[in-house]
């Protein structure tokens, strides 16, 4: 059936799952059911990490199940992989409740 | 669809056909210890230390007894756990009672403890001879009640192992059967899709306000709940925030419509699909399951962060309520090998469709509920399990 290399949960999402181990320079094949998308990764992006399939604007919501997933805190070019070094999670932040009481 | 269950006098089935001795402790552990060979009996462990959360304690008591699973019951009364529990060893005796099912109470008197252990293993013999004269029943899904965790969550979760246990949830409350779920802190970011199917308002409110408590709980660290959830085991696999873990952990409990949220081992109340309470730690999920009429629970693991190929978790409340081993990593399935009861990864390979996948998994789910032993089973180990109250001792 298919040949993904990375799957796309819904229509908005900027960010897709990556489902083998990417190497620099891979044209990753990316699906979302019958559709398909080529980006090229900039990085090594290993299994079931994400990889931006478009450019992402720093403070932009990352999208993934088509809903929220955090917001990015720098650009984040297509083809670069996505995680906790450029993703900032919006909910159950005590530490930045935490800044706001002290300031 | 049938399965075969063992029929008891509430007018509920059995997945299997325990006689239960509790609380743990040296009495009941050596009695299991000696019975044993005839599969009988189970430890259930049972909370030691004090809580001011004392009615939960009353639920496990007699919730663990009055699962289908257990055919009668040995309540030890020595130890400390009577003092500390609000309700006394016979007043819960009396309450398993009324379902009919056989209760006996041991260490009552004033009989040293290795006296209890022999009074309790000549009585618990007697009555797993007794139970195994029961004979399985045909029965529908109706009467099946099931409860799940994701754990070692990764990305596989969200995208196929969850989708999958999803769907085995809808057909069976579909056909009239209970389905629980849980792990309020994994809703956090996914609220706004779970409220919508909520069967009233006051459901609805009652879904938000459990999952508000959890994240002012996280937020009242004064830390970011990422590094504690998502865990590490999760962010080394790949999920990046709560919102992310939230959105894929919500896809277990299918589409149905939410009945009611319980309290920590609180039985529900009819058929359907239930939110729970609960607390997501494997130590403690199960046996808030087992405590509130589970014959069988599912753990959903992805297992991308490390390699998984010993025996897997086997906590004791599992011999009460089997627990079934699913993955959608096909790494998990490498590692784990046999140790794994059911592999979605064929739906990661781009082999195999969710529905597919469902439908074998609940074919595989009757199975266990008539009988076909899950891999942990085959075990006599077993890990520690822990109660979940919200007010700890000090």
């Amino acid at each position: 059936m298919n040949r993904a290399d990375a799957l796309i949960m819904k229509s908005h999402d900027n960010v897709a799952t990556v489902i083998r181990d990417i190497e620099v320079g891979d044209n990753v094949l990316a699906t979302l059911g019958e559709e398909t998308f080529i980006v090229q990764a900039t990085e090594k992006i290993p299994f079931g990490f994400k990889i931006a399939i478009r450019s992402i604007k720093k403070g932009e919501s990352i999208i993934k199940y088509g809903e929220v997933i955090g917001k990015a805190n720098t650009i984040i070019n297509a083809g670069t992989c996505v995680h906790i070094h450029n993703l900032d999670g919006v909910r159950g932040r005590g530490d930045i409740e935490k800044r706001r009481s002290i300031s | 669809m049938t399965w075969y269950g063992y029929p008891r006098p509430d007018g509920s089935y059995g997945t299997r056909n325990y006689v239960l001795i509790y609380p743990t402790g040296i009495v009941a552990n050596t009695i299991y210890h000696f019975v044993e060979g005839t599969q009988g009996v189970v430890i259930a462990s049972t909370p030691h230390g004090p809580s001011t959360d004392q009615a939960m304690f009353h639920r496990v008591s007699t919730g663990l007894a009055l699962n289908p699973n257990v055919a009668s019951v040995i309540i030890d009364c020595t130890g400390l756990y009577w003092i500390q529990s609000p309700s006394s060893p016979e007043t819960v005796a009396d309450e398993i009672a009324k379902s009919g099912k056989r209760v006996e109470l041991i260490g009552l008197g004033h009989d040293d403890t290795m006296t209890v252990i022999g009074k309790g293993i000549k009585l618990a013999r007697e009555m797993v001879y007794e139970a195994s004269k029961l004979r399985r029943m045909p029965v529908d899904d109706s009467q099946l009640t099931i409860g799940v965790k994701c754990g070692s969550s990764d990305a596989t979760s969200g995208i196929a192992g969850n989708p999958v246990i999803g769907y085995v949830y809808d057909k069976l409350v579909k056909t009239g059967g209970t389905a629980m779920f849980g792990e309020p802190t994994e809703v956090i970011g996914a609220e706004h899709l779970l409220i919508k199917r909520a069967i009233n308002k006051q459901v609805a409110e009652a879904l938000l306000s459990v999952v508000r408590s959890n994240e002012n709980r996280a937020k009242a660290t004064g830390e970011d709940i990422r590094g504690q959830n998502p865990s590490l085991v999760n962010i080394k696999a790949g999920l990046s925030s709560i919102e992310e873990k939230s959105l894929g952990a919500l896809y277990k409990s299918g589409s149905m419509p939410i009945q009611g949220v319980l309290k920590y081992a609180e039985r529900p109340k009819s058929k359907g699909l239930y939110f729970i309470d609960n607390w997501a730690a494997r130590t403690s999920i199960f046996l808030g399951y087992a405590a509130a009429g589970a014959q069988i629970v599912l753990f959903q693991l992805g297992g991308g962060a490390y390699h998984m190929d010993g025996p897997l978790y086997n906590p004791a409340t599992v011999k009460i309520a089997p627990l079934i081993w699913c993955s959608a990593n096909p790494k998990t399935r490498q590692f784990a090998g046999w140790n794994l009861d059911f592999s979605s990864a064929s739906v990661i390979d781009g082999k195999e469709r969710i529905e597919d996948a469902g439908e074998r998994l609940y074919t595989y789910l009757l199975e266990v509920a008539s009988g076909t032993m899950t891999r942990t089973e085959t075990l006599k180990y077993v890990d520690t399990t822990e109660l979940y109250a919200k007010t700890g001792p000090f």
